[in-house]
């Protein structure tokens, strides 16, 4: 009886230091993100209006539907180096498709843009898959392989677009974009919401998801427990791009625009987004949760020091003290 | 049965050299038999300036990917070093109180001690704060860009001594400019460090198997902190010698070279898993990347294709390599 009394606390203590530890984990990038933002309004009351809050969640709705994307490539422990051209691609081929129907038959500018937006999703598609099947059968590293695949959407997009920015596409679509509410949402913030519910179902809820954590936490293990490894690897970075693909239309609909240049630093940024929220480099860990604190933080931070006008070169500075302190500040949670 | 074991040999041999000699001697001829403007003294002199600025860059981040690691800073580093030194440069001159090779020796002391100073940033991040070297070296380009840009509030400083851009940039000893021979001389001194001293031991031991170089004995911070700063002077000095070549000190140069430093590691054989890499074919990589680019010049292939092109040779290069170690490893087992 007291032994098992005994025992029983002692597993009660422990297993509170442990969800303390966890609950003060969980808590420390909100924290930060929140101590931020106090930082900024009191240095400019400007910051807390509801205008400008409203800004950074529509502007962060980019980047966070791009980290949950390369989320899906970081779990199976690969990157996805391409992202950024890859958007530039989509972007440009996307809207030549548009404008080129839309000149073709003017009366039917919704049908354009539905047939443009579908041809952006199947190249994303089709890079992802290219990216996947060098990756999973030809055993490339995933470095190479997207490095390789960046060259190669880099050159698309200035080719097709002989390097200048497609215009000519139907107004419908940024006016639909840009002017359209969902409940009261803006379009941009509830397309982000729509893919990190069906990410996190994904994830959570399907056999492939659960699936994709066991490849990214020990490859070996999945394979002796019989699960196709290399069809896994490839579904993730099809999921990967096809994710970049759709924020790529996102981006394109808020300028109106196929631009050639469009992608250049959202690589990185979507790799310091995913990994500042909580995604692991190592692979086999990240949720849906990690990429939106992380696309939040990263945008509350650039427009937090444009509204108390940091110099722009100065930016890149504190962005890259912030980075490592962020990815630091998880590995001691880790620990 | 002979013809078998010549087949037999002939493989082995292959498998020994690997594919990239005869690639670039392959590359070499049919260049050569194509297009006769490839053989041209201009035009040779050019391919080996651009591959010595490559072999420069590559050696420094051959070293941080054998330990393990990742350097996507040295781009940025040597857009630092190019401001750094062009500033200190023009600074000290500008009163004329200084002779002339003084204010070059500060010059150099002050890009490559930039380089110096972000790789042991690198270096000590990564060891001690246990942070994964692609976010500490992607913060630290991001910082180092960043400097390079306030300092020199964006626009190229000009004001460099006369004979710095004279000796360093355009001056030819027996026909070849100065970058080869450093290039050279720093490949050469790599290749004595990586297989002729301990420290060369240590490095593969510790990106091999960084747990038994650690049981082993080895002193892995030290080690890992000395690659990194290699590393970043390398960079640094790279940077000094294209701004002697551009004759400015300019914060948007070396963009593409983090990207193709880690190429042409790659097309030379280095495992991004570490541990594995040799100093003698990241130079034939950062030729044959080189190479390519000339061919498709001189070939006047639109710039915007080259990049397409290279990403096909990039993935391909590796492709070949994984697989020919795929059949030596089920050969020897």
């Amino acid at each position: 009886m007291m032994r098992e009394l005994i025992l029983n606390t002692q597993l009660s203590q422990r297993f509170n230091r442990e969800t303390l530890a966890r609950t003060v984990g969980a808590c420390i990038m909100p924290l930060i993100i929140l101590g931020l933002s106090v930082v900024f309004g009191v240095l400019e009351p400007r910051f807390f209006t509801g205008q400008n809050l409203g800004n950074i969640l529509v502007q962060s709705s980019f980047l966070i539907v791009l980290a949950v994307g390369q989320m899906f490539s970081l779990i199976v422990r690969g990157f996805d180096l391409s992202v950024g051209q890859l958007i530039s691609m989509v972007s440009v081929a996307s809207a030549l498709v548009m404008a080129h129907l839309a000149s073709t038959m003017p009366e039917a500018p919704f049908l354009a843009v539905a047939v443009g937006l579908g041809a952006g999703l199947a190249i994303g598609v089709a890079a992802g898959l290219i990216n996947g099947l060098n990756i999973a059968v030809l055993e490339v590293h995933p470095f190479v392989a997207t490095l390789g695949m960046l060259g190669i959407c880099q050159g698309i997009a200035s080719t097709i677009s002989g390097g200048f920015p497609v215009f000519d596409v139907p107004d419908v679509l940024a006016r639909a974009f840009l002017h359209n509410r969902i409940f009261g949402i803006p379009l941009p913030v509830a397309t982000a919401i729509l893919v990190c519910v069906v990410a996190a179902f994904v994830l959570n809820r399907t056999v492939f998801g659960r699936m994709l954590y066991l490849v990214g936490s020990n490859p070996r293990a999945s394979v002796t427990a019989g699960i196709p490894a290399k069809r896994v690897l490839v579904g993730a970075f099809v999921t990967c791009s096809l994710i970049t693909a759709i924020a790529a239309l996102m981006l394109t609909a808020r300028t109106g625009s196929g631009e050639p240049l469009m992608g250049g630093g959202l690589m990185l940024q979507s790799i310091a987004a995913a990994v500042i929220g909580g995604v692991s480099l190592r692979g086999g860990e990240g949720r849906v949760l990690h990429c939106v604190i992380g696309g939040i933080f990263i945008t509350m931070l650039s427009n937090g020091m444009n509204m108390v006008r940091v110099e722009g070169y100065f930016q890149m500075i504190v962005l890259g003290v912030v980075v490592i302190t962020g990815v630091f500040l998880d590995r001691l949670r880790k620990r | 049965m002979t013809s078998n074991g010549i087949w037999h040999k002939a493989l082995n041999a292959l498998g020994r050299v690997g594919l990239l000699p005869l690639l670039v001697l392959f590359a070499l001829i049919l260049l050569s038999l194509v297009e006769p403007r490839f053989l041209r003294q201009a035009n040779l002199i050019n391919v080996l300036r651009g591959t010595g600025f490559l072999v420069l860059i590559a050696c420094g981040q051959m070293l941080v990917l054998i330990v393990g690691g990742f350097d996507l800073s040295v781009g940025a580093v040597v857009a630092l070093s190019s401001v750094v030194s062009a500033l200190t440069m023009a600074g000290l001159g500008a009163d004329g109180a200084m002779s002339v090779w003084t204010i070059i020796a500060f010059g150099f002391a002050a890009g490559i001690g930039a380089g110096l100073v972000v790789g042991l940033l690198n270096g000590l991040c990564v060891t001690y704060l246990k942070v994964s070297p692609f976010m500490v070296t992607l913060g630290t380009m991001s910082i180092a860009a960043g400097v390079a840009l306030y300092i020199s509030a964006g626009a190229p400083v000009y004001g460099l001594p006369e004979e710095f851009t004279r000796i360093f940039g355009r001056y030819r000893f027996a026909d070849l400019p100065i970058i080869v021979y450093t290039a050279a001389a720093a490949a050469a001194v790599l290749w004595l460090m990586m297989n002729k001293t301990v420290f060369g031991l240590y490095v593969y031991a510790i990106g091999g198997d960084p747990a038994a170089a650690r049981n082993s004995g080895v002193s892995a911070s030290a080690v890992l902190i000395s690659c990194y700063a290699i590393c970043g002077m390398l960079a640094g000095l790279t940077g000094l010698l294209l701004t002697a070549r551009i004759g400015s000190g300019e914060a948007t140069l070396g963009s593409t070279l983090m990207l193709e430093s880690i190429a042409a590691s790659v097309i030379g054989g280095v495992s991004l898993r570490g541990g594995v890499g040799r100093v003698e074919n990241v130079v034939l990589g950062a030729l044959i990347l080189v190479l390519v680019t000339n061919a498709m010049n001189l070939m006047r292939v639109d710039s915007k294709i080259q990049t397409i092109v290279i990403g096909i040779v990039l993935i391909l290069a590796v492709a070949v390599d994984a697989w020919r170690q795929r059949i030596r490893g089920r050969r020897a087992a």
